[in-house]
C-alpha cells in the first residue's frame, strides 16, 4: 500500500520519476472510466479517453503546479479530453443511438429486465441534459465531488453549481417521466 | 423562510452538505408548503434512483495499454537524457577550457570560431576547390573586423596584435597576415602570461603563487589553440 499523497506523486512525475504515474493510474483510472462512461455510454471510447487523459498528464507534467487539489486538476484534463473528442467527432447525437444499441443488444432474464429497463431509461434521460448540467450532476452524484470543487473545476461560483445541479435533477426527472410514459408535471 | 430561499438549498439537501439547522428549516417548511414538498420529493426520488446506475470496471486491456505507454515514454525520456548528457559533455569541455578573464574568453571564442571555420572549410574544400582562397580571405576579413572592433577595448592585447599588423594593414589581408594572426593568437602564450601577471594586479594583489599557477594553466590551455592554428596555416600554405 502506497500512502504518498497524489500531489506528492504528481510532483515526482513532474520531476522525472514518471513511473510514479502508475500509482496515480491505479488510484484513478476506474473513477475516470466511469466519468467518461456516464458521459458517452460507450465502453471502448471511455477506455480510449482514459488513456488519452494519462497521455496528457505525461505531456503536461512539467506544468503541474499543485495549486489545485490533484483530482480537480485531473478532472480538468478529463473534461478537456472529452470536449476535444466532441469537437473532433461532432456526434453528440450518437449518445441515444448508443443507448438504443445497448437496449437491443442485451436480452436479459425477466427478473433483471425491469432494473435494466430503469437503467436504460435513466441513462437516456441523462443523455438529454445539456453537457454542463450533465457533468455537474455526474460529478456531484457519482464522482463524489463537492459543489465547491465542481465550482473550481468549472471556474464559476459555487451558487452557480448548486443551481445547475438543482435544474439538472429537475430536468432529469421530467425526461425520465416522459420516457416512462408518464406525463411531465 | 420564503419558498425561493428554501428551494435554493435543495441541492445542498440532496448531497447531504447541509447543517442541522438548515435541514430542520427545510423539513418544517415542506410540512406546510405543498409545492415545495412535491418538488423536494421528486428531486429526492430521482436522486436516489440514480443509484441504480452501476459503477463499471474497465477491461484489463486498458491497464496493459497504459503500462505500455508509460514504458515507452520512460524509454524516450532516457534516450533524451543520454543525448542531453552528450551535449553537457561538450558544454563541459568548453567550460573547462574557457578562461576566466573576458579578454581570454574572447580569444577562446575566436578559437572556437576558427575551429568551426576550419572544419567547415575542410569539408567544403573536399568537393569544391575553386575560389576557396577568396572565400577564406573573405572570412578572415570578417574575423579581423570583428576582432579589431572587440580588441579596441582590450588595450594591451590590441597593442600586441598591432605589432603583427592587424589594424595597420590595408583592407585585404594576405595569407601571410592570416598566418601571423593565427600564430599570435595560437602560439604566443606570452600574451596570456603577460596579461595574467601584469594586467591583473587588482585580482591577485600579493598572491604571486596564484598568479603563477594561473599563468601556468593559461599556457597549457594554448595547446589545442596552437594545434588548430598550425593546422590551418599548414593547410593554407599547402593550397598555395
Ligand atoms: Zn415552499
Amino acid at each position: 500500500m502506497n500512502n504518498a499523497t497524489d500531489n506528492h506523486l504528481m510532483e515526482q512525475v513532474r520531476d522525472g520519476k514518471v513511473e510514479r504515474l502508475a500509482i496515480i493510474f491505479e488510484r484513478y483510472h476506474v473513477m475516470l472510466y466511469n466519468f467518461f462512461l456516464r458521459l458517452t455510454y460507450n465502453r471502448s471510447l471511455s477506455e480510449d479517453l482514459v488513456q488519452d487523459v494519462f497521455i496528457r498528464v505525461l505531456k503536461y507534467r512539467s506544468s503541474y503546479q499543485g495549486q489545485d487539489k490533484f483530482t480537480i486538476w485531473l478532472y480538468k484534463i478529463a473534461r478537456n479530453t472529452h470536449i476535444d473528442y466532441l469537437r473532433k467527432r461532432k456526434d453528440i447525437v450518437l449518445l441515444d443511438e448508443q443507448l438504443d444499441k445497448i437496449a437491443s443488444q442485451e436480452p436479459l432474464p425477466p427478473e433483471k429486465a425491469e432494473q435494466a429497463q430503469e437503467i436504460l431509461r435513466l441513462s437516456q434521460a441523462l443523455a438529454k441534459l445539456p453537457l454542463k448540467k450533465r457533468e455537474a450532476l455526474i460529478l456531484s452524484r457519482f464522482q463524489d465531488l463537492k459543489y465547491k470543487e465542481i465550482a473550481e473545476l468549472f471556474g464559476c461560483r459555487i451558487g452557480t453549481v448548486k443551481v445547475l445541479v438543482h435544474r439538472a435533477i429537475k430536468e432529469l426527472g421530467k425526461a425520465y417521466l416522459e420516457l416512462s410514459g408518464g406525463v411531465a408535471s | 423562510m420564503k419558498c425561493n430561499q428554501i428551494k435554493e438549498k435543495f441541492s445542498d439537501f440532496l448531497i447531504g452538505e447541509i447543517d442541522e439547522i438548515k435541514r430542520k428549516g427545510i423539513q418544517e417548511h415542506v410540512t406546510v408548503c405543498n409545492s415545495c414538498r412535491e418538488e423536494l420529493e421528486t428531486l429526492s426520488a430521482i436522486w436516489a434512483k440514480l443509484g441504480v446506475l452501476p459503477e463499471e470496471q474497465p477491461s484489463n486491456n486498458m491497464r496493459t495499454r497504459f503500462y505500455a505507454t508509460l514504458e515507452k515514454y520512460k524509454k524516450s525520456l532516457e534516450q533524451e537524457k543520454e543525448r542531453f548528457h552528450l551535449g553537457k559533455l561538450l558544454v563541459g569541455w568548453v567550460e573547462r577550457w574557457m578562461p576566466r578573464r573576458p579578454v581570454f574568453q574572447f580569444s577562446f571564442a575566436l578559437l572556437l570560431l576558427v575551429v568551426g571555420l576550419a572544419a567547415g572549410y575542410f569539408f567544403h574544400s573536399s568537393w569544391q576547390r575553386g575560389g576557396e582562397i577568396a572565400e577564406l580571405r573573405q572570412e578572415v576579413l570578417q574575423i579581423r573586423q570583428i576582432a579589431a572592433l572587440s580588441l579596441l577595448r582590450q588595450e594591451s592585447l590590441n597593442e600586441r596584435l598591432k605589432a603583427v599588423g592587424l589594424n595597420s594593414r590595408g583592407e585585404q589581408p594576405d595569407e601571410g597576415t592570416l598566418a601571423s594572426i593565427l600564430r599570435t593568437i595560437g602560439s604566443d602564450t606570452d600574451i596570456y602570461t603577460r596579461m595574467a601577471t601584469l594586467d591583473d594586479p587588482y585580482l591577485f594583489p600579493g598572491f604571486s603563487i596564484v598568479k603563477e599557477e594561473l599563468a601556468q594553466s593559461l599556457s597549457e590551455q594554448t595547446s589545442p589553440l596552437v594545434e588548430v592554428a598550425l593546422a590551418l596555416v599548414h593547410h593554407i600554405e599547402h593550397l598555395k
